[in-house]
């Protein structure tokens, strides 16, 4: 167990960040307030002086001191940055363009290398493939009939060039509930993830308050 | 006189202030008096535990830290127990991150949690990790899955020093580490997509074993991948870290905020319901439309 901070710096510090997290939360209560808005506007400003003094350092030690060592070749990153930077201005905006279509073809470049196999074949091998029979609990063999029907059904559900009527109107039925199913899986998920954040909150201020020992 | 409202019509018009205090306070009692609610295991987090099982001090393994400080409650006791457990195998670590700027806070925490990782100049006694040569802190690198292709391919070809200015071919723990097939498993903690570019660019390239620790959301979405086999395992943000922590003994944050946890889950539980239940009841008076 670490002790509760006992430098000015780690005090100020944690009170600092007791009576933000309580000057955000004010807004559940009291809606916007002055101290939301100062506590936002605080979060906000480091958020943005973080990333910048870290964007300045990468760009220092990763370009800079490498062209400055003679590797030249990191020039053409400078000047595609610098063309990027062209973007407000209406009349040489063109020029940023370039830039763009450079990073776009990277970008798909290097991703359609994996994509293919870990999230087409891939996918569908983990979806096809059934549980080893020597091994497999029942539940194994309804996750994978449940896969396996739901993935077809869904994707049932997706097909636009089939009007869902007739014969297609049940199996569609079924994959809008099989994919609501899915949805509400990921809203609970999303649920735990926010209680989590309040409670770590609440922890935090439990701590900072002497209430509960340090971490 | 107006009709008397029902207790049906008085909770469809509650304040949700009210309900917010009921969460606030019922996130506070377990943290006072702790519950001790009982706590089943995921096949995903044995998944993890069984693997880094396997591994000795003969292996390197990299922690990528792609989550924030806000994510920490989320995500920091999976990064910490695992670490732990990593530490307890005596397995050689890189961290890094791909993802977020504020990983030296990050990072900071996990040393806070886990004192055997000493820094550079901190004298190490025995068990202890000696900076550079059992693990090693490379900092914030930009570039997302690009940089991560790239590392997968030569990690001398994007890092030429650790976050501390010391030149990557002077760090023992490199000597034997040239690119992703010199890695026995990479360990990404998540908010966002960074587990997927570690599958793309290092297991579907190279073979290299992936773990997730993600917040509740990427669980859900990473589950395909895991069922695929193209992740080891996952953790499911604070509720795997508990898990792990109940499997390695490291008891920590983790087991303290499920307590936490498990009760505003039922609270919320029991809202949605109430709240249902009221709204039909209502709508059925000519009340709610």
């Amino acid at each position: 167990m670490m002790p509760y901070p006992t430098t000015i710096e780690g005090i100020i510090g944690a009170w600092v960040g007791a009576l933000l997290t309580l000057a955000i939360y004010s807004y559940i209560l009291y809606k916007e307030t002055r101290i939301y808005r100062l506590g936002e506007h605080i979060y906000i400003g480091v958020a943005f002086a973080v990333s910048l003094i870290t964007a300045t350092t990468q760009l220092w030690k990763q370009v800079i001191l490498r062209i400055m060592a003679g590797e030249y070749i990191y020039l053409t990153g400078v000047i595609l940055g610098l063309m990027l930077l062209t973007m407000p201005f209406k009349r040489i905006r063109w020029i940023s363009r370039y830039t763009m279509s450079f990073l776009v073809g990277l970008g798909f470049g290097v991703g359609i290398r994996g994509v293919i196999t870990a999230d087409i074949i891939g996918q569908i091998r983990g979806s096809i493939t059934p549980p080893t029979i020597t091994t497999a609990t029942p539940l194994d063999w309804f996750n994978f009939i449940w896969v396996c029907i739901g993935t077809l059904l869904v994707i049932a559900y997706f097909t636009f060039t089939v009007e869902h009527t007739g014969l297609y109107y049940y199996p569609t039925k079924l994959g809008r509930y099989i994919l609501l199913i899915a949805l509400g899986v990921y809203y609970g998920n999303t649920v735990q993830f926010r209680m989590t954040m309040l409670a770590g909150r609440v922890q935090f201020l439990l701590q900072v308050f002497k209430i509960i020992p340090w971490p | 006189m107006g009709e008397v409202p029902t207790i049906w019509e008085k909770i469809s018009a509650l304040d949700k202030r009210i309900l917010y205090w009921a969460l606030f306070l019922s996130l506070i009692i377990p943290y006072l008096r702790p519950l001790g609610l009982p706590l089943s295991i995921a096949e995903t987090t044995y998944a993890v535990y069984n693997f880094i099982n396997k591994l000795g001090p003969e292996h390197t393994v990299v922690v990528g830290i792609h989550s924030g400080v806000s994510a920490w409650p989320e995500c920091l006791p999976g990064l910490v127990v695992v670490t732990k457990h990593l530490v307890q195998r005596g397995v050689k670590l890189i961290f890094w991150s791909i993802g977020y700027v504020d990983v030296d806070l990050t990072m900071d925490a996990i040393k806070t949690r886990v004192p055997q990782l000493k820094g550079p100049g901190e004298i190490a006694g025995p068990g202890d990790y000696k900076y550079g040569i059992n693990w090693v802190y490379m900092g914030y690198i930009a570039g997302g899955e690009p940089t991560s292709a790239q590392l997968a391919d030569d990690i001398r070809a994007v890092l030429r020093a650790d976050k501390y200015g010391n030149l990557i071919d002077t760090l023992p723990i490199f000597s034997n580490v040239r690119n992703a097939r010199d890695i026995a498993l990479v360990v990404t903690s998540d908010t966002g997509d960074y587990g997927w570019y570690y599958v793309r660019q290092w297991t579907m390239r190279y073979g290299t074993p992936v773990a997730e620790i993600g917040i509740a959301m990427i669980y859900s979405e990473f589950m395909p991948y895991y069922r695929a086999g193209l992740a080891i395992g996952m953790l499911k943000g604070v509720r795997g870290a508990a898990e792990y922590e109940k499997l390695t003994g490291f008891l920590g944050e983790a087991t303290v905020a499920m307590d936490a946890m498990n009760i505003s889950h039922i609270l919320t539980i029991l809202a949605i319901i109430i709240a249902n239940i009221s709204y039909f009841m209502t709508r059925r008076k000519g009340g709610a439309k």
